[in-house]
C-alpha cells in the first residue's frame, strides 16, 4: 500500500520536474526584460508597469521551468512582452512631461525677457520719436521766424521804394537815361545869386530826406545857366548854384561824400536862349540821384 | 521507512487537486477577462491608438473578436487567454499614443522656445 503510494506520487512528480524549457520567444523576452531593468528611465519614471512586467516575467519562467507546453510558455512569454514594452512607451511619456514642464517655465522665462526688451524698444522708439518731433517743431518755429522776418524786411523795402517814388514824385523826378533827375528850377534861387530861397531850401530838405532815408544813394549836383552874360561868368554862377545846394544837403545833415557838385555854364541848354521863359529853363541845377549801389553814370 | 498513511492520502489528493484545476469551470474569469479588454481596448482606441499604434490595436482587435467567439463556444480557457492578450495589446497600444503625445508636446515647446531665443537675440543686436 505505502509503495504504491509513493511510486504513484514519483510518478505524478516525475511528469513535471524534466529538464526546463525555453522557447525563442521567451529568451526574446527575457532579452526584452533585462534591457527595460537596467534602462534608468524605466525606474524613474515607470516603476509600477516594470513591477507589473516582472511578474508576468516571472509566470512565464516559471511555466518554463516546470516544463508547461511551448503554447502555454509562448502565451505568458507574450504577454510578459507587451508588458515590458509599455514600461518603455510610459518611461518616455513621463520624461517627455517632465521636460514640457520645466521648459514651460523656460519659455515663460523668455517671454517675460522678450517682453520687457520690446517695452524698452518702445520707450526709447517712442522718446527718440518725440526728439525728432520736437526737433521739427523747432526747425518749423525756426523757418517762420525767418519767413515772418524776410516778410517785414520785404513790406519794410516796399514800403521804403514806395515812400521814395513818392517822394521823387513830389520832387518831380523823371527818370532819364543817366538814372533819376531832379531838377531845381531858376525860381528856386534868388535872381542871379546863388542861394536857395525859402521854396528852393523846402525842395532841398525834401532831397535830405530822401538821403537820410536811402543812405546808399549819392547824388551828381549839375549846375546850368542861360547864355546870358559871359561863359566865364556863367560857369562860375553854375557851380556856385551847385556848391549851394550841396551846402544846403550838407547843413542838413548829408554826408560830403555822398554830394558832389559840378557846373556846366551855359552848355548843354535844355532850350534854345531865345524867349525868357526858354532861357529860364535854362537856369536850372540838375540832380542826377545814384542807383541803389551809389553808381551814377557820368554826363 | 514507515511513512504515515495519511500524509501518503494526503499527497495524492493535493497531487488529484492539482490535475483537475485545469479543467474547472473558467466561465468567470473569462467574462471578466473580456469586459476588461473591451473597455482597454476601447481606452486605447480614444487615446489615438489607431494613429499611434496601428499594428497593436488591429491584433487587439482581432484577439477580442476570436475571444468572443470563444466564449459563444463556451470555449472559456481560450477566451481568457485571448482577452488577456487582447488587453495586453490594448494597454501598449495606448501607451504610445500617449508617449506619442506627451513627445509631440515636448517637442513643439521646443520649437517656441527656440523662435523665442532666435527673437531676443536679434532685438538685443
Amino acid at each position: 500500500m505505502k509503495r504504491f503510494a509513493l511510486l504513484t506520487l514519483a510518478v505524478a512528480l516525475g511528469a513535471c520536474s524534466s529538464v526546463p524549457r525555453t522557447t525563442s520567444l521567451l529568451d526574446q523576452t527575457r532579452v526584452d526584460y533585462r534591457a527595460a531593468q537596467s534602462d534608468a528611465s524605466v525606474a524613474r519614471y515607470a516603476p509600477l508597469e516594470l513591477k507589473q512586467a516582472g511578474d508576468a516575467m516571472e509566470q512565464a519562467n516559471a511555466a518554463a521551468s516546470h516544463s508547461e507546453s511551448d503554447d502555454k510558455i509562448d502565451k505568458l512569454a507574450y504577454l510578459a512582452k507587451q508588458k515590458i514594452a509599455l514600461t518603455q512607451e510610459v518611461a518616455k511619456q513621463k520624461a517627455a512631461e517632465a521636460e514640457v514642464a520645466m521648459s514651460a517655465k523656460e519659455r515663460d522665462q523668455m517671454r517675460l525677457a522678450q517682453r520687457t526688451n520690446e517695452a524698452d524698444k518702445a520707450k526709447a522708439d517712442s522718446l527718440q520719436a518725440n526728439q525728432v518731433a520736437q526737433a521739427a517743431l523747432d526747425e518749423a518755429a525756426l523757418a517762420q521766424r525767418r519767413t515772418g522776418e524776410a516778410q517785414r524786411a520785404n513790406r519794410e523795402s516796399q514800403a521804403r521804394a514806395a515812400q521814395l517814388e513818392a517822394q521823387l514824385a513830389e520832387l518831380s523826378a523823371k527818370k532819364t537815361e543817366r538814372g533819376i533827375v531832379i531838377t531845381l528850377g531858376d525860381v528856386l534861387f534868388g535872381v542871379d545869386v546863388a542861394r536857395l530861397n525859402p521854396d528852393g531850401m523846402r525842395t532841398a530838405q525834401k532831397l535830405a530826406d530822401v538821403l537820410q532815408q536811402n543812405p546808399n544813394r549819392n547824388v551828381l549836383i549839375e549846375g546850368y545857366t542861360d547864355s546870358t552874360g559871359t561863359a566865364p561868368h556863367n560857369q562860375e554862377l553854375s557851380e556856385r548854384r551847385a556848391g549851394a545846394v550841396r551846402s544846403a544837403l550838407q547843413e542838413m545833415g548829408v554826408a560830403g561824400g555822398r554830394v558832389t557838385a559840378r557846373g556846366y555854364g551855359q552848355s548843354n541848354p535844355v532850350a534854345a536862349n531865345d524867349t525868357a521863359q526858354n532861357r529860364q529853363l535854362n537856369r536850372r541845377v540838375e540832380i542826377v540821384l545814384s542807383d541803389d549801389g551809389g553808381k551814377i553814370s557820368q554826363r | 521507512m514507515t511513512t504515515h498513511p495519511k500524509l501518503g492520502i494526503a499527497i495524492l489528493t493535493v497531487a488529484g487537486a492539482l490535475a483537475t484545476l485545469g479543467c474547472g469551470s473558467m466561465k468567470t474569469p473569462a467574462t471578466a477577462s473580456v469586459a476588461v479588454s473591451n473597455a482597454a481596448v476601447d481606452n486605447a482606441a480614444g487615446a489615438g491608438g489607431a494613429e499611434f499604434a496601428p499594428v497593436e490595436m488591429s491584433t487587439a482587435r482581432s484577439k477580442m473578436a476570436l475571444a468572443n467567439k470563444a466564449m459563444a463556444a463556451k470555449d472559456y480557457k481560450l477566451a481568457n487567454d485571448l482577452a488577456m492578450q487582447a488587453q495586453a495589446d490594448a494597454r501598449l497600444a495606448q501607451g504610445k499614443a500617449d508617449s506619442a503625445k506627451a513627445k509631440a508636446a515636448a517637442d513643439a515647446l521646443q520649437d517656441d522656445i527656440r523662435v523665442l531665443r532666435e527673437e531676443l537675440d536679434r532685438t538685443s543686436k
